[in-house]
C-alpha cells in the first residue's frame, strides 16, 4: 500500500493517483487561507470511494509564537498537519511538536539541509516525519539537481543515525507531477535510499501518521486520552 | 562482410521497459528519443549512458481526448535497469509543454512486454 501525503486539490489527481496504484492521498489547502471548503465533486469523492483522501493543511508561519498558534488553530480540522518548513526556528519548533505530522522541505532557501542533529533527534522523539518532495528534485534547473540531491543525502544519513519518520511525497499539482511509487522506488537510488527505506517512507510512514492521527481525535490533554 | 553473433553466454542480458508518455502536444519517435537521452545525459553524463545500451524499440500512439497519449518499450542493460527507471520521474517538460513518463512494466523480452503491459492496459 502506497500513499501519497501532499498532493493539491484536484479531482483529477485524485483520479490519476488511483490509477497509478496508490492507496490514498492528502490533500492540502493552504492553513492561513481562510476558505477551506473543498469541491462538491471532491467531497462526494471522499464520502464514497474506498481509496483514501485525507485533508492535510500546511502550516505558513513568520516566526516560533506565529507556528504555535496557526498549529493550535488548524490541528482540530486536519487529518494531517504539515509545517512549511526553511527557517531554521521554524524547523526546530516543528521537530519540538508533537502535534505536527510533516515538516516540509526544511532545505527550502537554504544552503543545508535544514536539519541537525538536535532537531533530529527532536523529529524522532515526537515523531515528526521530514518530507522529501520529489517536485523540488524535478522542478528544479538540471544543473542545480545535484544540491537538492545532496541535501536528501545530508537528511537520509542522519535518519539511519536517529531514526526519525522520513516521507517521499509528490507535491503535485497536475497529473504531470504524479509518478508511479515504482518510479519515485527507482529516483531515491540517486541519493543513496535503499529500496526498503523508500517503501516505509511511502508506505509504512504514512500509515503511522494516520494511526496516530486516530489516537489524536481522542486525546483530551497531552497524557490524557479517552478509552472507549 | 556482417560479425557473426556473439554466442548467448557472451551477450548482453537484457530487459524492456515498457512505459508510458502524456503529454500537453503531439511527440514523435525521433522526440521521444531525444526527451530520454537528454535526461540520462542531465542525470548520467556521457559516461554514464554508455553503460546502459539503450535502445527506443516501438513506439504506439493513442487518441486520446485533451492530451496525447503513448506507450513505448525501451532496451537497456539487465545490470543497469533500476538507474534507467530512475530517470524516468525526471522528465518533466518538453519544447514548453509538460510531459509526463510512467513506467507499466518491466519484461525479459518484447513479446512478453508488448503483451503483459502495452496491449492489456
Amino acid at each position: 500500500m502506497f500513499f501519497d501525503f501532499h498532493v493539491h486539490e484536484s479531482y483529477e489527481l485524485v483520479d490519476e493517483a488511483e490509477r497509478l496504484g496508490y492507496s490514498g492521498v492528502v490533500i492540502f489547502k493552504d492553513g492561513n487561507n481562510k476558505n477551506n471548503d473543498y469541491s462538491d465533486d471532491l467531497v462526494g469523492l471522499m464520502e464514497d470511494s474506498s481509496f483514501q483522501i485525507r485533508r492535510g493543511v500546511e502550516v505558513h508561519s513568520k516566526n516560533v509564537v506565529d507556528l504555535k498558534r496557526r498549529i493550535q488553530k488548524s490541528r482540530k480540522e486536519a487529518d494531517v498537519l504539515m509545517v512549511y518548513g526553511g527557517d531554521l526556528k521554524i524547523n526546530r519548533a516543528a521537530c519540538e511538536n508533537s502535534r505536527v505530522d510533516i515538516i516540509s522541505h526544511p532545505y527550502r532557501g537554504r544552503r543545508d539541509c535544514g536539519i541537525n542533529h538536535i532537531s533530529a533527534r527532536k523529529a524522532a522523539e515526537n515523531k515528526v516525519a521530514v518530507e522529501l518532495n520529489v517536485r523540488h528534485l524535478l522542478k528544479i534547473r538540471p544543473q542545480n539537481r545535484y544540491k537538492i540531491l545532496g541535501y536528501y543525502r545530508e537528511i537520509l544519513k542522519l535518519q539511519r543515525k536517529f531514526n526519525f519518520p522520513l516521507i517521499i511525497t509528490s507535491g503535485a499539482y497536475s497529473i504531470f507531477d504524479l509518478h508511479t511509487p515504482h518510479d519515485i522506488i527507482a529516483l531515491t537510488h540517486c541519493f543513496g535510499m535503499n529500496e526498503e527505506e523508500a517503501t516505509v517512507a511511502l508506505s509504512e510512514t504514512p500509515m503511522d501518521i494516520m494511526e496516530r492521527r486516530d489516537v489524536w481525535s481522542n486525546v483530551l490533554v497531552e497524557g490524557a486520552r479517552i478509552i472507549e | 562482410m556482417k560479425l557473426k553473433i556473439l554466442p548467448p553466454h557472451m551477450r548482453n542480458k537484457k530487459r524492456y521497459l515498457a512505459f508510458e508518455v502524456i503529454s500537453e502536444m503531439s511527440i514523435n519517435r525521433e522526440e521521444v528519443i531525444s526527451i530520454i537521452g537528454g535526461a540520462l545525459w542531465d542525470m548520467y553524463g556521457s559516461c554514464g549512458i554508455s553503460r546502459f545500451d539503450l535502445w527506443v524499440i516501438k513506439i504506439w500512439n493513442y487518441d486520446t481526448p485533451g492530451k496525447y497519449v503513448m506507450k513505448g518499450i525501451l532496451r537497456c542493460k539487465r545490470e543497469e535497469v533500476h538507474s534507467v527507471r530512475s530517470i524516468i520521474p525526471t522528465i518533466t517538460r518538453f519544447k514548453g509543454g509538460r510531459v509526463v513518463f510512467h513506467t507499466l512494466g518491466i519484461s525479459g523480452s518484447i513479446h512478453s512486454a508488448t503483451k503483459k503491459f502495452i496491449e492489456q492496459n
